[in-house]
């Protein structure tokens, strides 16, 4: 028999937010159990990697200075909410972070902003509301979500939850534990930014316009080579669109356009995929796999999006169209570097 | 010379690929480059997954050069290395099965489909020791090669929404076992009482792991409720 469901709701955690209302999904996620994909797990972890860092970032801003021998916030869990409609009331005085899709948040009755650090006090209600662009939004709390790990990590991954691993899916009445040093009594929310001395980081920088075309640059593989360039041109100037079937597995695109070769393949033994994928089933629909992927597949693979347009494509909805561009290794990494160092705290040597 | 590719896929992982078939000998010499990743790159690997004729190496790739990394995979794949026979390795695990028309619901197909008694698709399954190629589609599912080529079936035409656990099942080349109750496309000519996996404290442990060989063994159906097998009805599912 699988081993019986560990509650979220936990007696030795004496202070919680509890789930009031709910009408979407919510799930627990920190950066995921990357090291279990050889046992079959999918990475798992936030879908937005740079709002769920920015998120603990903020929280780290505000206790640096003050104890920098303190564990590190970076890979605290957080709450990931998609498409808003939320509410959790406070059993004790706490400082959180929101972050990610706009979703016209309230403390109680007032609304409060995004990208920002705030103090919530005992019985506080908290609302997210549905954003009107974007799918995720992060609410971290200081000193983290402490629900109990599976594979060295606190993501809930979807398509686990009737196997109970890991801590029960969020519904209305969950209370969701949090850490005993969920308050900070030295916040300024004024003095936030300027304490650390680093420059203030500006989210719309990174994010473009969500209604607009958004370019997925992706590091090709063999069988891109392998198109002519007539059809390469041809891919590359294609709008796609994000059909409704997307989702945490995967997001899958409209068809690529009927002129294109690409030689029907022979059943290929199945290869590990990795995130950002790109795979070609025969449907010539592209699935680019997101972080609750499989973590191997058969399917031909054209190349795979680089990390930090998956942040960004991770907000992005069906309907909402991409372009495909190929890019190299170098810049690819690159670019994911810079991320990690403007969240200077977060290094890949801590995972 | 092994002809292996190296290609970098993502950001942090590289894969490399073998000629594309299920050969046994290739796949020790997989393992084998897999460990000796491992043990070179110490700190530096994230997770290395091994499939049939391929290997992904997650690694932190801020911390190496990619000239440094690429000349020790090279290194590592052009290193001596000596395949085992089977019958070296006794490390085998044997998988009770109870092959019953109540528990293996399609084996009475398979066996038309495949011009064969019962007894001969039974014995075909049973008389081959397997590899453990792949773990993957759901954790504690592992892909066993290779079947006997009198049992290769393509995938039933439309997927079941529900394989009961235990399931043990065969499709193209391959044979495993549905590690829980999942949906599932392959034809099912058995059932396990054997858990698949462990899941304690937080980690997991899968019954099988990539490399290992594995045989079939038959058992009856009093022994199969003995260790604890429940038949399902596929109506009941």
């Amino acid at each position: 028999m699988n081993q019986p469901r560990d509650k979220v709701i936990n007696n030795s955690h004496a202070k919680y937010l509890r789930v009031v209302k709910q009408n979407a999904l919510c799930s627990i996620q920190d950066l995921g159990r990357v090291s279990s994909q050889h046992l079959g797990f999918s990475g798992s972890g936030a879908s937005d990697e740079y709002a769920f860092l920015y998120a603990n970032y903020l929280l780290e801003s505000i206790t640096h200075t003050k104890n920098p021998t303190q564990p590190k916030n970076c890979l605290n869990a957080q709450l990931e909410i998609t498409l808003g409609q939320v509410t959790f009331q406070a059993s004790h005085k706490c400082t959180i972070a929101i972050t990610g899709a706009e979703c016209n948040v309230h403390i109680n009755n007032t609304p409060i902003k995004n990208w920002q650090v705030h103090q919530v006090n005992a019985n506080d209600r908290i609302t997210f509301n549905q954003p009107n662009t974007g799918l995720h939004s992060y609410l971290a709390v200081l000193g983290g979500i402490q629900s109990q790990l599976w594979l060295n990590s606190r993501s809930q991954t979807s398509t686990e939850n009737h196997l109970g691993f890991n801590s029960q899916a969020i519904t209305p009445g969950t209370s969701i534990p949090l850490s005993n040093d969920c308050f900070s009594s030295e916040f300024h929310s004024e003095k936030l930014m300027t304490k650390t001395g680093k420059p203030q980081l500006t989210p719309s920088s990174f994010y473009q316009e969500l209604t607009s075309t958004l370019v997925l640059r992706f590091i090709p593989q063999p069988l891109w080579l392998s198109l002519n360039l007539k059809s390469q041109a041809a891919l590359i100037n294609h709008q796609f669109t994000i059909a409704a079937e997307s989702n945490r597995m995967g997001y899958r695109l409209s068809e690529i356009p009927a002129n294109i070769n690409i030689d029907p393949q022979q059943t290929k033994l199945s290869k590990p995929v990795t995130y950002g994928t790109i795979q070609l089933p025969n449907n010539n629909q592209p699935i680019i796999l997101m972080k609750e992927r499989q973590t191997i597949g058969g399917y031909p693979v054209l190349g795979s999006v680089m990390q930090t347009d998956l942040f960004r494509l991770s907000q992005l909805r069906p309907g909402n169209k991409v372009q495909l561009l190929p890019t190299s290794l170098s810049f690819a990494q690159q670019q994911l570097a810079a991320l990690s160092d403007k969240f200077s705290f977060y290094s890949p040597a801590l995972l | 010379m092994t002809r292996v590719n190296i290609l970098y896929i993502s950001e942090n992982a590289v894969l490399l690929e073998w000629p594309e078939k299920i050969c046994p000998i290739q796949h020790q010499h997989i393992m084998f480059c897999l460990q000796q990743i491992y043990s070179s790159l110490k700190g530096l690997v994230i997770d290395c997954i091994a499939s049939y004729s391929s290997l992904v190496i997650y690694y932190k790739f801020e911390q190496i050069a990619h000239n440094s990394l690429n000349s020790l995979l090279n290194n590592i794949i052009q290193k001596p290395f000596e395949a085992n026979t089977i019958s070296a390795n006794n490390n085998v695990i044997e998988i009770p099965v109870y092959y019953g028309e109540d528990s293996g619901w399609d084996l009475k197909d398979v066996a038309q489909q495949s011009k064969m008694t019962i007894d001969d698709v039974i014995k075909a399954h049973t008389q081959t020791t397997y590899r453990a190629y792949a773990l993957g589609f759901t954790p504690g599912f592992c892909y066993l090669g290779e079947l006997d080529s009198l049992l290769q079936l393509s995938r039933k035409s439309s997927p079941r929404l529900s394989v009961p656990k235990g399931a043990v099942a065969i499709a193209e080349q391959q044979t495993a076992i549905y590690p829980h109750t999942s949906p599932g496309g392959w034809h099912i000519i058995g059932q396990t009482p054997m858990e698949m996996y462990k899941a304690v404290d937080g980690q997991f442990t899968s019954t099988l792991a990539v490399g290992q060989s594995v045989n079939f063994v038959s058992i009856n159906k009093t022994e199969f409720l003995a260790l604890g097998g429940i038949i399902n009805q596929e109506q009941d599912l």
